[in-house]
């Protein structure tokens, strides 16, 4: 055990991670920081908020019957974000160790996760306030104790569940079913979750049931992994079948509809880009949060803002790894027939496709007014013009490869992720609100959309000079970026 | 014609190559030839224009490499894995290679057709994708894609690495043809002296970056690089001795 503890010690602080630059190091401590203040504060403050808010004498009765709703997307999370760190068996399996040893330090090391102490965050400092106002000490702790079962619980479902996608659509539609069914007060889940949950605190004898299931889960999954522990077996990389579309019928526009098939090829058949365009769909909706509000409608920059992010999902979110995209394989892509301004070109008129995709799909914004969808057209036209360019350039200097086909980790992975892209991110999300709320303050509504919108018509009409001077840059850290994106991670 | 002038890279001021002339005519199959670390894959990527010279510049048909991307129709290369993209499936890939060098599909499967021995049946129709595919299998892959679209000068590192050994004898076949027709200049590396020297009309060795020999293939080829090879390791056993008995006084 000691042995293994030392090499994946060893293959923690010789990571990328530890040669990373000081900048992106910060980023990730201050991220975790972040995410952790957030469980801790709402640990200590939200029993307090929930007993306020809505005036109740039991808070704990409320969080238990919405607990149901935190383990199931706990689940979802887990199966988009967690990354399983099994991948690399292969020298284990000749190596003097048992097997049964190998396992339980595998699915051991599976508990240290950003996915269960996270919680654990939120559930100690939880736990504790019940006590200090004045819970039994036993059920509180005996409902803690099945808190933290649960989740590990969680984290070894999500290894049975996390190679069939078929698991999560499941778990969304029935976490969806019951949030309908609650909403529309047909059936409510949360009565039966509340008698559930708290029967941890009210009968303490019970927290032997969470501690079976941990207890079953952990044995399904060591005999799962353990039937399987060979080198073709569960924990080895699975051959995918291939897909049936080959986006063919793109053929018929030319080049540019080459190249847009094979970046097609690209997202549908890799799980890192897939996350990417999933998360891009999901900003579609970003408008909702704040056209829906009132304290919003009169934040004319706060509408602008969003309506970048309604057109601009996939452009920012996909265009920010242009082009770590192509990074397995650049060299190619360099030493190929085709000139770096094509290979540029070919990745706007992707994000620019994509772009008036999303507007296209916007329409039932129409629903809100015309105000506010000319803001989203006015916004479309300055992603198409602007923001694509500006995206491109940004690029230019970002030299972490990605790996295509893994999932992006929270929190560890940095893959892709350079301080760079978080500057280049203030024209993109900034520039606009500037470009329209100038014109808006000393003039009207319409002279800020004008603005905006004519903000991306002139790009457009520069866009050879843009690409240009894009390409310029390109080729400036060419050798820079291939040896880059040539590192083993 | 390729010709290297006064080329050197160094990387922070550690010199890993220099070479200060080497001309290769059109049509020729070029042999390179060394240990790890002597340079091979540092002078191809040089005639790719993957890596910067220090110093110096390669011209290819009159075109200065590091300046103008006018080289890239007419010279193709498979260095490594990274040369492939793995999501694809190899028809796939070929199709890719074959629209970027302007070639149709019916051309390509024309031309993917004279490889059929090659393949073995191992490549076409395997409804996988390149990164599911054996290390020699991808090889295969990347060797064929790298003679899409007629390119004039092909660059192949290490291309008999991993390779079976009938398809060893099938590569072989191939670039003889190939050179004998004049279709293109062909730069080979390799481990394996009996490969080069039988496929290859010129052989350069390299040693720690350095051009130590220039042959032109003849008979006794073989027999002069077995040598020169078998020199270096009793050089260094030698030298290993002498540093024992160094350490022993």
């Amino acid at each position: 055990m000691k042995r293994l503890l030392s090499l994946s010690w060893k293959s923690f602080t010789r990571s990328s991670y530890f040669q990373m630059n000081l900048a992106i190091r910060i980023l990730i401590i201050l991220g975790f920081i972040y995410f952790g203040g957030i469980a801790l504060f709402f640990g200590v403050t939200s029993f307090y908020i929930i007993k306020k808010a809505l005036d109740v004498e039991d808070p704990l009765m409320i969080v238990n019957s919405f607990l149901i709703y935190w383990f199931l997307a706990d689940l979802l999370i887990r199966f988009f974000l967690q990354q399983l760190p099994v991948l690399n068996i292969k020298p284990f399996l000749i190596l003097p160790f048992k097997r049964s040893k190998i396992i339980r330090y595998l699915l051991s090391r599976t508990g240290v996760s950003f996915f269960n102490i996270f919680p654990l965050l939120f559930f100690v400092p939880f736990s504790i306030v019940l006590l200090v106002e004045g819970y039994a000490i036993l059920g509180t702790l005996t409902w803690f104790l099945s808190m933290f079962c649960l989740i590990f619980m969680n984290n070894f479902i999500n290894f049975l569940i996390n190679k069939t996608n078929g698991y999560f659509y499941g778990i969304l539609a029935i976490t969806g079913t019951f949030a309908l069914l609650e909403i529309y007060e047909i059936f409510k889940i949360t009565n039966i979750a509340d008698v559930f949950f708290s029967s941890f605190y009210d009968q303490p004898y019970f927290v032997i049931v969470p501690m079976a299931l941990l207890f079953i889960s952990y044995k399904l999954v060591y005999n799962y992994v353990r039937k399987h522990f060979y080198v073709d077996g569960a924990i080895a990389k699975k051959e995918e079948k291939i897909s049936k579309r080959d986006f063919n019928w793109l053929d018929r526009f030319g080049k540019m509809g080459f190249f847009l098939k094979n970046d097609l090829k690209l997202i549908t058949r890799n799980v890192r880009p897939r996350q990417v365009v999933l998360m891009s769909f999901l900003f579609l909706f970003y408008g909702l949060i704040f056209y829906t509000q009132d304290i919003y409608r009169d934040m004319q920059g706060f509408i602008a803002f969003a309506s970048i992010f309604v057109t601009g999902g996939f452009l920012l979110s996909f265009g920010q790894y242009v082009p770590a995209w192509d990074s397995e394989y650049y060299k190619l892509m360099m030493s190929q027939n085709i000139s770096y301004k094509k290979y540029l070109e070919s990745k706007w008129s992707l994000m620019t496709t994509a772009c008036f995709l999303s507007f296209i799909l916007s329409a039932p914004y129409i629903y809100f007014g015309w105000e506010i969808f000319s803001m989203i057209a006015a916004g479309a036209s300055f992603n198409i013009g602007l923001n694509s360019f500006i995206t491109l350039y940004g690029g230019a200097l970002n030299r972490q490869p990605m790996k295509l086909n893994e999932k992006a980790k929270a929190f560890s992975n940095t893959q892709a992720f350079s301080p760079t892209q978080l500057i280049i991110t203030i024209p993109k999300l900034i520039g606009p609100i500037i470009l329209f709320y100038i014109p808006y303050k000393f003039f009207n509504y319409e002279a800020g959309i004008i603005t905006l919108a004519a903000s991306g018509v002139i790009g457009l009409l520069l866009k050879n000079q843009f690409l240009n001077f894009i390409e310029k840059t390109y080729q400036k850290g060419k050798y820079k970026t291939i040896a880059a994106f040539d590192e083993k991670q | 014609m390729i010709t290297i002038d006064n080329i050197s890279k160094e990387y922070n001021t550690v010199e890993v190559l220099r070479i200060d002339e080497l001309n290769i005519p059109e049509g020729q199959s070029f042999g390179l030839v060394g240990n790890n670390g002597a340079g091979k894959t540092t002078l191809f990527s040089l005639f790719l224009d993957l890596i910067q010279p220090t110093r110096g510049q390669i011209t290819s048909q009159g075109i200065v490499v590091s300046e103008s991307e006018e080289w890239k129709p007419f010279t193709s290369a498979f260095i490594d894995e990274s040369f492939l993209i793995g999501y694809l499936t190899a028809e796939e890939y070929f199709y890719f290679i074959g629209e970027l060098r302007g070639r149709s599909k019916a051309q390509v499967d024309e031309l993917l057709s004279g490889f059929k021995d090659f393949f073995h049946g191992e490549i076409l129709n395997q409804k996988k994708y390149l990164r599911d595919m054996s290390k020699g299998n991808q090889k295969k892959v990347g060797i064929v894609g790298a003679f899409i679209g007629d390119p004039k000068v092909v660059i192949l590192d290490e291309p008999f690495a991993n390779l079976d050994p009938t398809t060893q004898i099938r590569l072989k076949q191939l670039l003889k043809k190939i050179t004998e027709e004049r279709q293109a200049t062909i730069l080979v590396s390799s481990h394996d002296l009996m490969h080069v020297t039988e496929v290859c009309e010129r052989i350069v060795v390299l040693e720690s970056g350095k051009q130590v020999k220039d042959i032109k293939t003849s008979e006794a080829t073989l027999k002069e690089l077995e040598n020169y090879f078998a020199d270096r390791a009793n050089q260094e056993d030698q030298y290993d001795k002498t540093e024992e008995a160094k350490k022993e006084d």
